[in-house]
């Protein structure tokens, strides 16, 4: 990506940016950055201008998000959000011609993200996302309606500010939309990496409620941008940040004590397959083609992405079940390509491979199947450890004697390790996941679901929606 | 296998024969892939993992016809395999990388079964690029001398092109353990100032920077006798900061009287017998006027390859260098760094590092996972 200054006129830029009471004739300055063809422009925002749509959405907020009906905005926020993801939408269309140029993602990649999301944005899912976290209408007023005494209830923040960053398209808006739901005059900074979707979900929540829409700005800036981002974390009650650990840390650094912090910091995820899944030929193909797709989805650039799958057995069980993994992978390399990757990150895959097909040489336990250019890569490998990803359908299959090992191995990472996908362990599955959790594991799930965590998923260990409230007793 | 296999005395007069050629008058095609068949057939023979390496490739000797043909090892395949003809404890020299990360365990290694053909090959280019007018400045080395660091293959250089090439008053100022002995530096340099010798001043980037924070500390600056030079090595491979090249040429020359010209920068790794220096001097005492940028000696081959496919790039396209260096015949020739570069009349200019670099998104790049590991560690 590069970034460009310049008048409007001279660009024909899409206008990736939702920010309600900005004059944009006034607007001097923009910043148009090429993504391989597609170009985007904002504003160049000062501190002044940045305050004044943070006021202008806080008022619309006091004005009409405050006493909305959940109801009424989970209706807006579904619309919005079927717009996107609806390919026959002109908003739609939009996302998905430019998306695979901006993220780098291929185009059957970026369709099943968004074919995906749309069951994740529908109505019904989010009123029960509300449901399950604000269980007896404890997120309405005690003055409401609802009969009955009450002694607590949720209270949103007036405003929260969200920084995005840009592996799994998608997140930013399901993040926006969490704090709609709770009512929070809303600001993300989109990542230069997919500063699109969120902007397009901004417009198309402007096409079906115009007053909701005016309660969320959306726009990108270069994060670290000191003045605009002391400025917009100086007004939040709640900051909501995504990213690796420097910006986490960043913004840890600089917001101040009052603001809460709501870090989705970097995480990666798991794959154990026990015995069971390995009783017969087809019984592991079966699962190694499901942590196939888990590998390949975002291209494993997601929390959700395991990098490495440990197998319940012998070597050769484990040998035998990284082929069928390679088979898989070199199925879903056909429809769902690999998308484009950086030197740096060919470079590291290659790293992964030479080291690995070297120490097969060198008489170890180790063998590399892989596809055409770096595009997937299979590592079996008999030491047992943990190994990170370089990532983009890189997978170590290692074998383990009792996936109960397993726990203690990543017990090291505790507090990085999100997701673990279990196969295979029949009547087992509630130990190993108690053993997982005290490890730090925050999901247990399958490969199958790995990579779409249900909208009400405790992200990262807490509630969706209950992270970004206060409680309020009321005592009689 | 045991002791060293002596490589043959058709290649090795062969060798000679090219390190004794000017800097600039590359072999033609023909010769330089004659050799490297020769040499790839005698390492094939003898170099069992390379050769491994090339079987599961289906690149024999009997199926290669050309030198680019020939598999390229990528240098990470240091760390895992001894990549020698013959048995690598016979070896003459043994260089490691300095591997910051992973432990001792995870440096690369490289041996060398025969020191002499390597002093031969890294003498001539060195005076062609250092030493270019003939000069025998006095030598003042920044690296810490091989009896401290016998693997590193700096320190071996350094000291091989001191006893051929450096004055009587030439010396050592830094240590492993103390660093730069600033006084002894400093009384070097005056010396040299007093008698009205040049010198040469050789280092690392990062052993420059830390002593022009120390000169700037202290306010001091020095005149150096004219031709006084200084070739540091590495600097684009970030560490602890980022190294701006053209700014530390500033810098010398405002802290030591050292002018832009006259600063050399040198691109080698432990994985390769040959070094890469930086045009200018040797196109200033030729009186060309050429943008800076790194020369080829006559042995070497470098290529630009696709980092994803390692197909050579298209034409003006920035890609990994890969070398194929005949001064490597005790290992493997044909190197595939992580290295990105870009070509440029007269060479090519290295631009950065590939490897390490983090991996996008929110998912956990190796430095936190390591940080993880060590504050997790008993």
């Amino acid at each position: 990506m590069s970034d460009e200054r310049g008048p409007a006129e001279a660009t024909a830029a899409f206008d990736a940016f939702h920010l309600p009471g900005l004059d944009t004739e006034a607007v001097k300055e923009w910043a148009v950055s090429a993504h391989a063809g597609a170009l985007l422009r904002h504003p160049v925002l000062d501190a002044a201008a940045l305050s004044s749509v943070i006021r202008h959405i806080r008022r619309a907020r006091a004005e009409h998000l405050d006493g909305l009906p959940v109801k009424a905005i989970t209706r807006a926020l579904a619309q919005a959000a079927g717009r996107v993801v609806d390919p026959a939408d002109a908003i739609g269309r939009i996302a998905r011609a430019l998306l695979p140029s901006i993220t780098g993602y291929s185009k059957p990649m970026v369709e099943l993200v968004l074919d995906r999301l749309a069951a994740d944005w529908n109505e019904k899912a989010l009123r029960g996302l509300v449901e399950a976290e604000f269980p007896g209408a404890t997120f309405e007023p005690f003055a409401g309606d609802r009969p009955g005494p009450r002694t607590v209830r949720a209270v949103g923040p007036h405003f929260a500010f969200h920084i995005f960053s840009g592996n799994v398209p998608g997140v930013g808006v399901t993040s926006i939309m969490r704090s709609l739901l709770v009512r929070a005059a809303t600001l993300g900074k989109t990542s230069g990496r997919e500063p699109l979707l969120a902007a397009l979900f901004a417009r198309a929540l402007a096409s079906v409620d115009a007053p909701l829409a005016d309660c969320l700005a959306v726009t990108h800036w270069a994060g670290g941008d000191a003045r605009l981002e002391n400025e917009a974390m100086s007004e939040a009650d709640v900051i909501v940040v995504y990213g690796a650990a420097p910006t986490v840390r960043s913004v840890r650094s600089r917001a101040p004590v009052t603001a809460r912090i709501v870090e989705h910091g970097p995480r990666i995820s798991i794959g154990m397959v026990g015995a069971n899944a390995l009783i017969n030929e087809a019984a592991s193909a079966a699962a190694a083609t499901a942590a196939a797709w888990a590998v390949s989805v975002f291209d494993q650039q997601g929390c959700v992405s395991p990098h490495v799958v440990w197998v319940e057995g012998d070597a050769t069980a484990a040998r035998r079940f990284a082929e069928q993994v390679a088979e898989a992978m070199a199925a879903v390399q056909v429809v769902l390509p690999r998308g484009r990757v950086g030197v740096e990150e060919a470079a590291a895959i290659r790293e992964a491979r030479t080291t690995a097909e070297f120490r097969a040489i060198g008489g170890e336990d180790a063998a590399v199947f892989e596809g055409e250019g770096t595009t997937w890569t299979v590592i079996y490998d008999a030491a047992a450890d943990f190994e990170a990803s370089c990532l983009n359908r890189t997978i170590r299959v290692k074998p383990i004697a009792e996936l109960e090992e397993v726990p203690a191995l990543i017990e090291p990472f505790r507090g990085y390790i999100q997701s673990a996908a279990l196969e295979g362990v029949g009547s087992r599955l509630a130990g190993l996941a108690d053993r997982l959790a005290d490890a730090g594991v925050t999901r247990i799930t399958g490969f199958r679901q790995m990579p779409w965590p249900p909208p009400a998923w405790h992200h990262d260990g807490s509630g969706p929606l209950r992270e970004l409230v206060r409680w309020v007793d009321l005592e009689s | 296998m045991t002791g060293t296999i002596e490589i043959p005395h058709s290649i090795r007069d062969a060798l000679r024969a090219v390190f004794g050629r000017p800097i600039g008058s590359p072999l033609d095609d023909s010769a330089f892939d004659r050799l490297a068949l020769a040499i790839f057939a005698w390492q094939f023979e003898h170099n069992t993992p390379y050769a491994a390496y090339c079987s599961r490739r289906g690149r024999t000797p009997a199926a290669v016809t050309h030198w680019t043909q020939i598999p390229a090892v990528p240098t990470a395949a240091f760390r895992e395999a001894a990549l020698i003809a013959g048995d690598p404890a016979a070896a003459a020299a043994v260089f490691r990388t300095s591997g910051t990360t992973g432990g001792p365990e995870r440096r690369g290694t490289h041996y060398i079964g025969d020191t002499s053909l390597y002093h031969e090959s890294l003498l001539p280019n060195f005076a062609a690029m250092l030493l270019p007018d003939g000069a025998a400045p006095v030598m003042i080395s920044l690296v810490p001398r091989p009896a401290e660091v016998p693997d590193s293959s700096l320190s071996h250089m350094v000291e091989t092109v001191i006893a051929r090439f450096g004055a009587p008053a030439s010396t050592w100022v830094a240590s492993v353990v103390s660093g730069i002995d600033d006084a002894r530096l400093n009384r070097a340099l005056h010396e040299a100032c007093e008698r009205d010798e040049a010198v040469c001043l050789l280092g690392t980037s990062f052993a420059f920077i830390h002593w022009l924070d120390v000169l700037r500390a202290t306010g001091r600056r020095y005149a150096l006798p004219p031709g006084s030079r200084i070739m540091d090595t590495g600097g684009f491979k970030g560490r602890s900061r980022e190294v701006d090249a053209d700014a530390m040429r500033e810098e010398y020359a405002f802290r030591l009287g050292i002018d832009t010209v006259h600063g050399v920068n040198e691109y080698g790794m432990t994985e390769m017998c040959s070094q890469f220096y930086d045009s200018t001097l040797r196109d200033h005492a030729a009186g060309l006027k050429r943008s800076r940028h790194k020369v080829i000696p006559p042995w070497v081959r470098t290529r630009l390859v696709d980092a994803d496919t390692l197909e050579p790039v298209t034409q003006g396209e920035r890609g990994l260098l890969q070398h194929f260096d005949l001064a490597n015949a005790g290992s493997v020739c044909a190197i595939q760094t992580e290295d990105v570069g870009e070509a440029i009349e007269g060479g090519f200019r290295v631009i950065g590092r590939a490897a390490g670099a983090q991996p996008r998104g929110c998912s956990m790049a190796m430095d936190d996972l390591l940080e993880a590991l060590a504050g997790n560690r008993p």
